[in-house]
């Protein structure tokens, strides 16, 4: 079920982001923007990230920019990343190459659990985020925003749109899809600046996956759809973990009664 | 060259905070070049509003600038319909800007040697000969500031003013190849880098007081042209015979 609404809400974000450029030729502006930054109606949405590269580099605060991270900070508090799992077009294609994957029998490099790798993966993406941040400040520009997935293809699909081609940026997009053939997840798991930085704001109180049921039959099949590589029943508060409830649905034993479930 | 001198240098022309180019401009109320480059989290928003495609996202030609809106005024010029400064959410472009004459993205300059208008004139005066006259003025009739930003002096010659405001109209309208007008654009570095045709086009401003007031714009422009009657007979030397009613007119 929670697959089926996942799925759902992501493909309306992915086929929204080509209807929202065209409402925008018919001089319907009732959205516009990417995500980088996204108006609807008069509610302003923007990336934290971008805003707060924009607020670091130019060491200046508007109130419009502050305004536009309140809701999606609100989101993350309330109910945990879940952008990365059912809004971000990036995951709606990495979770479409997985489909592929299995389609044409190509081997899964999915990694096997280990208990050291999630510390490892926040470790990694952590430090890039950091590195990136100091680059960032060297550089005096909003730079993490040259290699923000979502918002590269938001407005790749905005350029192809309204003029009918490319930017050089999709390169960087191919080359994360071809990666993605043999690296499980790599972009989300370990680099995605934006994703990490959103990571921050989660909540110990906000939506979150939990084991209600002390004892289950331990056939571990969360663990192997866990695409964070995470175990769901010890570590779904670690900040890696998007909400996508792939591990409530495959639970065997949330048929009979709740054993693994979203809970605030 | 001292050590200060060769770090100011150096660190100064970051390469990350845009080059200078002709005819190639922010979008309008951008704010001075090197903010925007900090401000500007390159959302397209604006390149999503602007209804005449003015604006492109800038590509790798523009190096660091990837993905920043620029216009590019010898394709497609901005109409100054003040869409885009409103929707940017970082202040890269000035949100409270609605006065399309307060726009500042750039100042055109004509090059004299080029433009038509002036070739006419030189052509008259007898210093070239080409063996071909063409009076132009499409900049003039262009300029959606006719008379502020563009006047035109001894009724031939175009002379940009400094109440242009860069909208580069008159460079995507001029017929000449190569464009016998520029944009320079406005914040982009200081004047000592901002290359030739800023210098060159300082000098041929002229003070907006001069400007004489006496032309008639708008409404009582359209007043004065539906009060012409058809009635008054033109007064010819000859004696022409006047037609005094078209067939199906
Ligand atoms: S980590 Fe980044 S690329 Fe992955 S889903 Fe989240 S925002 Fe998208
Ligand atoms: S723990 Fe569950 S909800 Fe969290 S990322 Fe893994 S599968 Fe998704
Ligand atoms: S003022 Fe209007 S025409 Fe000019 S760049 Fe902005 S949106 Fe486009
Ligand atoms: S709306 Fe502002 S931040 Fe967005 S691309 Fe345009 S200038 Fe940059
Ligand atoms: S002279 Fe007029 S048309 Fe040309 S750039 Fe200036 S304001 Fe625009």
């Amino acid at each position: 079920m929670i697959k089926k609404y996942r799925k759902v809400i992501q493909s309306i974000i992915f086929v929204g982001m080509f209807v929202v450029p065209l409402l925008n030729i018919l001089e319907i502006y009732f959205i516009k923007g990417t995500f980088y930054s996204i108006d609807i109606g008069d509610i302003g949405i923007a990336d934290p990230l971008a805003i707060f590269q924009a607020i670091i580099s130019s060491r200046h605060i508007n109130t419009t920019m502050f305004i536009s991270v309140i809701l999606p900070i609100l989101l993350i508090l309330l109910l945990g990343r879940v952008w990365c799992s059912w809004g971000c077009p990036y995951y709606f294609i990495v979770e479409g190459i997985d489909y592929l994957k299995k389609k044409l029998k190509i081997k899964n490099s999915k990694p096997s659990y280990d208990e050291r790798l999630p510390h490892k993966t926040n470790f990694i993406r952590y430090g890039f985020l950091i590195i990136g941040i100091l680059f960032m400040g060297i550089s005096g520009i909003p730079l993490l925003n040259l290699i923000s997935a979502p918002g590269i293809i938001s407005s790749q699909a905005l350029v192809l749109v309204k003029f009918h081609y490319l930017t050089f940026e999709i390169f960087f997009i191919l080359i994360l899809i071809i990666l993605e053939f043999f690296y499980f997840r790599f972009w989300c798991r370990y680099f995605c600046p934006q994703g990490t930085f959103l990571s921050l704001f989660r909540w110990k109180k906000g939506l979150k996956v939990v084991k209600v049921k002390d004892d289950c039959s331990n056939c571990l099949s969360c663990i192997r759809a866990c695409p964070m590589l995470l175990n769901p029943m010890r570590e779904a508060d670690n900040s890696l973990c998007h909400n996508c409830g792939d591990c409530i649905e495959v639970c065997p034993d949330n048929k009979k009664v709740d054993t693994l479930k979203f809970r605030m | 060259m001292s050590i200060k001198k060769f770090l100011q240098d150096f660190l100064n022309k970051n390469p990350f905070k845009g080059f200078y180019q002709v005819d190639r401009l922010r979008p309008p109320g951008a704010v001075e070049e090197k903010k925007f480059m900090e401000l500007c989290i390159r959302c397209a928003r604006c390149i999503e509003v602007c209804p005449y495609d003015s604006i492109k996202r800038a590509d790798l030609f523009e190096k660091m600038q990837i993905g920043t809106p620029y216009i590019f005024a010898r394709d497609r010029a901005c109409y100054l319909c003040m869409k885009c400064p409103s929707v940017c959410p970082t202040g890269a472009l000035d949100n409270n800007l609605v006065d399309a004459e307060k726009v500042k993205m750039g100042i055109a300059h004509i090059d004299q040697n080029r433009c038509l208008n002036y070739l006419y004139v030189k052509e008259e005066e007898g210093v070239i000969s080409t063996g071909r006259a063409q009076i132009c003025s499409t900049c003039y009739n262009v300029c959606p500031l006719q008379d502020k930003a563009i006047i035109m002096e001894k009724y031939i010659l175009p002379v940009i003013t400094e109440k242009c405001v860069g909208c580069g109209i008159c460079v995507e309208k001029c017929p000449t190849e190569p464009k016998s007008v520029y944009i320079t654009p406005s914040g982009m570095g200081n004047k000592d880098t901002a290359g030739f045709y800023y210098q060159r086009s300082k000098m041929s401003f002229k003070k907006s007081e001069e400007i004489t007031d006496d032309y008639l714009k708008g409404d009582k422009l359209l007043q004065k042209k539906q009060n012409i009657q058809g009635e008054d007979k033109p007064k010819f030397k000859n004696n022409f015979k006047v037609q005094e009613k078209i067939e199906g007119w």
